[in-house]
């Protein structure tokens, strides 16, 4: 289990003020987190741009040191035990980085093997089973740069995982891949979580995906945690309204002046968009009106299309929480 | 240190050299090593008209002038190839996006900058011997040659260049910058360490200045022993004083790295 302790970090930064003077500026990127990641589960950090997402998984990989707090990972101190912790992590960030194009899959991945001292026989098996799991056996002859973008990614995978780690820190592993891609490697992290236990964490702009994969979320604004839970109990937070989508074929002014009164009676919100063959309705009230409105549809002889109840967005979720927090 | 490392690196930097630039690379040796002994013809024989002030004999203890400078033109590819090789290995992890994946393992600085600059020395050497073979018509007499000696100063020489590119590995990282960092210490050893010329003829405050750059010093081991065919015995003082250089410049270079390695991270991020 990895579990922060108050984890800060505050960068210097220095803002140039005419031709020779510089000041000096504090960035509290992250202050006294404290957060928990199980092996065998998904945890999700979530926050807009700038939040200290980054910073936070860099602090947990060693890459830079708290400036206050620590994190314990399996009983070992982040800040005095940070050889030891090097074995047990990994890190695959999105993008393109972390891979040395002109190698190979297998040449990349035996490098890295290298690097982290695994036996020799340990680390044929080892390249060999990742190449497969991650569907890149067939190509491990070939430079990375004449990869495509998805089977960077893979191999990026498969570089995470070659030192056996404990905990994986996950960065936007699924940035700027296509669908189908994304949708792959969205199966392996789960499979990395449910069938190797690997404790992860994961940050992504993607709120699907977080939604899918994340057992437990936390969200940061400005460096500070403002909430944390699954991502339903996230919803429970700031949403406690209910959605209705209606696509009917027809909306007269008779029926949208009696949907009007229902939401106004519910305190709730009610937005129109007319098209050419059909009118979408989406109604958000603080309770459950969807009985109401298909009465109110009955009567009127509305030929109804779609009738959705739908729970509100993680991606909604988190701007609310930040905008609440900023309100505070 | 550990081995692994160091040969991983070499092998690493081997295959992406040799994909990188596979007929370039191989013509360009040649080119540079044709145009260091080329360079010093020209100056030797149409500038100098094949004339040497005494000078020169009294400084350098010889007046085969073709020898001297060809022998501080493959010095200086070899200084030029340490510091472009381990110099800036460090920060182009950084441009190519791997230095955090090296830097979250249990990554042995030691034995990754050895394995970059043994890959660095295997290549230039292939340079220097072709820039000597080459230079046999143009008239270098290797007839003197020390060879214990030759290759003593030349080990030593290799661990003081390798200390002094480590400092500039941490220049560079830090202002984040190759070309100016590395073309400004290039010119200064051109200038300051008698690569075409004793340093003699510099002013007195300059040459306190050349002799506490390494490279000074190791091309003056190199020459004794190569022109004027001294022993080991001879060049004590030489040998003892390279060595606290090249230990000296090695300690502060992993000291200030690990210090800039930091900066450098966080200034990835702030």
């Amino acid at each position: 289990m990895i579990k922060t302790e108050g984890l800060s970090k505050t960068y210097v930064t220095k803002i140039k003020k005419g031709l020779f003077h510089k000041e000096k500026k504090k960035v509290e990127a992250v202050q006294n987190l404290n957060m928990v990641i199980n092996k065998g589960k998904i945890t999700g950090l979530l926050g807009i741009n700038g939040a200290g997402k980054t910073t936070t998984i860099k602090m947990l990989s060693t890459l830079i040191e708290p400036t206050k707090g620590t994190a314990i990972i399996d009983d070992l101190d982040l800040k005095k035990d940070a050889n030891e912790i090097k074995k047990k992590i990994n890190m695959i960030a999105g993008g393109e980085r972390m891979l040395y194009w002109r190698l190979t899959g297998k040449e990349n991945l035996w490098y890295y093997g290298q690097i982290y001292n695994i036996p020799k026989d340990i680390l044929i098996k080892r390249i060999n089973k990742l190449l497969k799991l991650v569907g890149l056996f067939d190509d491990k002859d070939t430079p990375v740069e004449r990869y495509s973008k998805g089977m960077k990614q893979r191999l990026q995978i498969a570089r995470g995982l070659i030192n056996d780690p404990t905990y994986i820190f996950m960065d936007e592993p699924t940035l700027g891949l296509d669908a189908p891609i994304a949708r792959d490697l969205r199966e392996y992290v789960k499979k990395l979580a449910d069938e190797e236990e690997k404790g992860i964490l994961l940050t992504s702009h993607y709120m699907n995906e977080v939604e899918e994969l994340c057992d437990y979320i936390y969200v940061l604004d400005n460096g500070i945690l403002i909430a944390e839970g699954s991502a339903k109990e996230l919803a429970l937070l700031v949403n406690d309204h209910k959605i209705l989508r209606i696509e009917i074929d027809e909306l007269s002014f008779e029926l949208e002046k009696a949907i009007n009164n229902i939401c106004t009676q519910f305190s709730g919100e009610v937005k129109y968009t007319r098209r050419e063959q059909h009118a979408e309705i989406y109604l958000t009230t603080k309770e459950d009106v969807s009985t109401s409105i298909a009465t109110l549809l009955t009567q009127y002889n509305a030929s109804i299309k779609k009738f959705l109840s739908e729970e509100p967005k993680l991606e909604d979720t988190i701007i609310s929480l930040a905008r609440r927090e900023k309100n505070v | 240190m550990r081995t692994r490392i160091l040969y991983a690196t070499f092998k690493r930097n081997f295959i992406i050299q040799r994909r990188a630039y596979p007929l370039e690379f191989f013509i360009g040796k040649i080119l540079s090593a044709f145009y260091t002994v080329l360079t010093a013809y020209f100056m030797y024989n149409l500038l100098f008209k094949g004339q040497l002030n005494d000078s020169f004999s009294e400084f350098t203890g010889t007046s085969d002038y073709m020898s001297y400078v060809i022998l501080g033109g493959g010095i200086y590819l070899f200084v030029v190839g340490t510091f472009l090789n381990v110099s800036r290995s460090l920060i182009t992890e950084m441009r190519t996006g791997t230095i955090d994946s090296l830097m979250i393992a249990p990554f042995d600085r030691v034995g990754y900058f050895f394995g970059n600059m043994l890959q660095q020395t295997f290549t230039t050497s292939m340079e220097f011997l072709l820039a000597i073979i080459i230079s046999i018509p143009f008239g270098i007499n290797l007839t003197g040659i020390n060879i214990p000696a030759t290759i003593l100063a030349f080990l030593i020489s290799l661990v003081a260049y390798f200390g002094m590119s480590l400092i500039l590995a941490a220049g560079m990282l830090y202002f984040r910058d190759t070309y100016i960092s590395q073309n400004t210490v290039f010119l200064a050893i051109l200038l300051l360490c008698g690569i075409t010329y004793p340093i003699e003829y510099l002013p007195q405050w300059v040459q306190y200045i050349s002799h506490i750059i390494p490279v000074t010093t190791s091309l003056n081991m190199i020459r004794n022993s190569v022109i004027l065919g001294m022993g080991i015995p001879e060049q004590l003082n030489n040998f003892g004083y390279l060595m606290i250089l090249a230990i000296l410049y090695s300690v502060i270079g992993f000291k200030l790295l690990k210090r800039i390695e930091k900066i450098a991270l966080e200034n990835n991020l702030a």
